[in-house]
């Protein structure tokens, strides 16, 4: 009996509960008591024991699950700390960041494909869903359904299950998206020139950013030497270290649908007035477009900006569910925080790991940060 | 031909738009064309986009896999645990912000937007040692129990919005009348705010439902695996031939309580984002 798993969980839950609503009334009858102590009217004390009592599950698991954890993991970054190990941890100072950030070529080909997923990825993604959020603007009826197409994919989103489907759709040679691909070139022969310019481009891009994280450009020099794709060619989407990136991409570029919302709020608060003015004054729909929607909308676009750096710098999902276990692949699209897991939990490397979750963590504050700044140069607030 | 020129744009309008659905909506379809697929229509070199044959050999297997249905009951124990704990955690939390008046309430608030610019995975190693020591690695224990203490900055802030939308006057009008705080919370409060709790419960399921790091860290053998853990272990790269239809099949049954639940949330969801969605 109190080996099942799910009794256990049941037991533990509803001790989980009598220990918060215990530190509920704690927290609220201290708050309580030292507000009294300060001399508040008796109608205040109830306002601060409920304020007090209804925050403590969240001020509690704050100190339990965030405050706590990161201070010890900082603490463990300077220490050669293994859960496996029986020997106590050695203080080595700054040992794991010195190596992290100087020898660690795994560390550095995660940082390379983040950044590629950010220069390349990001854009992509924004201008889709801005593409489909002027699409739905247009307010005609059955809006709603489509509107509910588009988010779908963001609710599906990161599923193994779907994950699984776009494997299958990516295949080389049997997948449903190449097969498109040689269909549509076959058809119509002059798409073939632009299918191989864009895989050229592709793969000349990606080598470039492959040498950047590896220091050495052989393969970009080779993919050059070959020079324009042969007819035939088709991406080689979950099979070479050129395309694994570009597979990521393809999947955040579906899942656009939650910054297309954001879009879509964005163009619903621009005034219309504005628009009717400028089309009496014989501006072009286009030219609206560039001179109107899109500063108003920079706001939204510099929100849509800051969420989907710090989730693109995330992003473990897909490269665990297409490329795990593929060895020669992996380091080709390697995730930060895929780094992290597999360095912490193969190795159980606890103090490099910690290392690793620090530098995460300034990263993500530092890039934040600098876009907060930049965000004077370019963003308009004209509207609120 | 002036009077034309609007019914084209506009029927080019519904083209375009539908076109894009299917884009969109395409890997969903292709997953349950897949799943009614022999094996060799999976991998066969030609387009088939609906099997001449329609056969449900892919279902009656995964049906006849004990694991897979264990995984199934495994996620449906533990998202219906987590997002009880949680929703009502963040309910309470989320009225400490919005309709009560205390000391430290705006360092307290301070502090919990700013969590959101932690990534959670900064966390998982401390984390992991702490469960540890705790003997909770191979339970359900590490997945459920932190979202019990209101886990979810973004979406206390959601819920907080909506609750100060209420006048201020309806808590002064139940406190003259004798009624306590946790009688307010519970009785008016969130009776008030029904549709933003039920935009949270859905982020929240659809959070579980699809949560993969955490399940594939804490939960050590097959007889505990959630579905997004377990359907990886369907795809063995180590293989030259997947079985695709049995895959498909598994997949379909997992997106099902998905697209159920987004089907029925949808109006809020759709509308709740647009209205709070950038002052995130």
């Amino acid at each position: 009996m109190f080996n099942n798993p799910y009794f256990d969980l049941i037991q533990t839950a509803v001790l989980t509960v009598g220990f918060i609503i215990f530190a509920c009334f704690a927290l609220g009858y201290l708050a309580k008591w030292v507000s009294k102590k300060r001399g508040a009217p008796s109608f205040k004390q109830q306002d601060v024991f409920a304020g007090y009592f209804f925050a403590a599950p969240w001020i509690v698991g704050f100190l339990i699950f965030v405050l706590i954890p990161l201070l010890f993991s900082l603490y463990w970054s300077f220490t050669d700390y293994r859960v496996t190990a029986t020997t106590p941890a050695n203080w080595v100072g700054l040992e794991n960041y010195a190596n992290l950030l100087t020898k660690d070529e795994g560390f550095r080909a995660s940082i390379i494909n983040t950044l590629y997923l950010t220069v390349i990825g990001l854009p992509l993604q924004m201008g889709a869903a801005l593409f489909l959020a002027v699409l739905l603007n247009q307010k005609i009826p059955g809006e709603r359904i489509f509107r509910m197409g588009f988010y779908l994919p963001v609710i599906l989103g990161f599923n193994t299950a779907v994950l699984l489907v776009w494997r299958l759709m990516l295949n080389t040679g049997t997948g449903i998206i190449n097969q498109i691909i040689r269909a549509a070139t076959n058809a119509i022969p002059p798409l073939g020139y632009v299918v191989r310019a864009a895989i050229y481009v592709q793969e000349v891009v990606t080598a470039f950013f492959l040498g950047l994280s590896s220091g050495k450009f052989n393969l970009l020099n080779k993919v050059i030497e070959t020079g324009f794709p042969a007819a035939n060619r088709v991406p080689m989407w979950v099979e070479s270290p050129l395309w694994t990136k570009m597979s990521v991409i393809l999947l955040m570029i579906w899942g656009c649908g939650a910054m297309m919302l954001i879009f879509l709020a964005g163009l619903n608060n621009i005034p219309a007035e504005l628009h009717e003015a400028a089309e009496v004054d014989g501006a072009s729909r286009i030219k609206r477009f560039f001179k109107i929607s899109l500063p108003l909308l920079t706001p939204y676009i510099f929100y849509n900006l800051v969420v989907g750096l710090i989730n693109s710098l995330q992003i473990f999902e897909p490269i665990f569910v297409l490329y795990r276990d593929n060895q020669p692949l992996l380091s080709s699209t390697i995730s930060m925080v895929y780094y992290l897991w597999q360095k912490s939990f193969s190795h159980f490397e606890i103090g490099y790991g910690s290392a690793i979750s620090w530098v995460i963590l300034v990263f993500i504050l530092i890039v934040t940060l600098i876009q907060f700044r930049l965000q004077k140069r370019w963003v308009n607030y004209d509207l609120y | 031909m002036k009077n034309l020129w609007p019914i084209l744009k506009r029927i080019f309008m519904y083209i375009l738009l539908t076109g894009a659905t299917l884009l969109m909506s395409f890997p969903l379809l292709w997953m349950i064309s897949s799943s009614l697929k022999t094996l060799e229509e999976t991998n066969s070199p030609g387009i088939i986009w609906i099997p001449k044959q329609v056969t449900w050999d892919a279902y009656i297997n995964i049906f006849q896999n004990t694991n897979f249905l264990r995984s199934y009951f495994n996620s449906i124990f533990f998202v219906s645990f987590a997002l009880a704990g949680t929703l009502i955690s963040i309910a309470a939390v989320a009225y400490a912000f919005s309709r009560v008046d205390w000391p430290g309430r705006n360092l307290v608030f301070f502090l919990m937007l700013s969590t959101m610019m932690i990534p959670p995975q900064a966390l998982i190693v401390p984390q992991y040692v702490f469960f540890n020591k705790l003997g909770w690695i191979g339970t359900f224990n590490p997945i459920i129990i932190p979202g019990y203490f209101a886990g979810g900055a973004a979406m206390i802030f959601l819920l907080k919005q909506s609750m100060e939308q209420i006048p201020k006057e309806m808590n002064e009008a139940a406190i003259m009348d004798g009624a306590g705080h946790i009688q307010i919370w519970w009785e008016i409060v969130l009776p008030l705010v029904k549709a933003p709790i039920a935009t949270v419960a859905t982020f929240l399921f659809v959070g579980f439902w699809n949560s993969l790091l955490m399940p594939l860290m804490y939960l050590q053998t097959v007889d505990l695996y959630t579905l997004p853990v377990y359907i990886t272990t369907l795809y063995n790269i180590n293989q030259t031939v997947q079985q695709w239809p049995t895959i498909m099949a598994a997949a379909v049954l997992t997106t099902v309580p998905l697209i159920i639940v987004f089907f029925f949330a949808q109006r809020f969801i759709l509308d709740s984002v647009v209205l709070s969605g950038l002052k995130g």
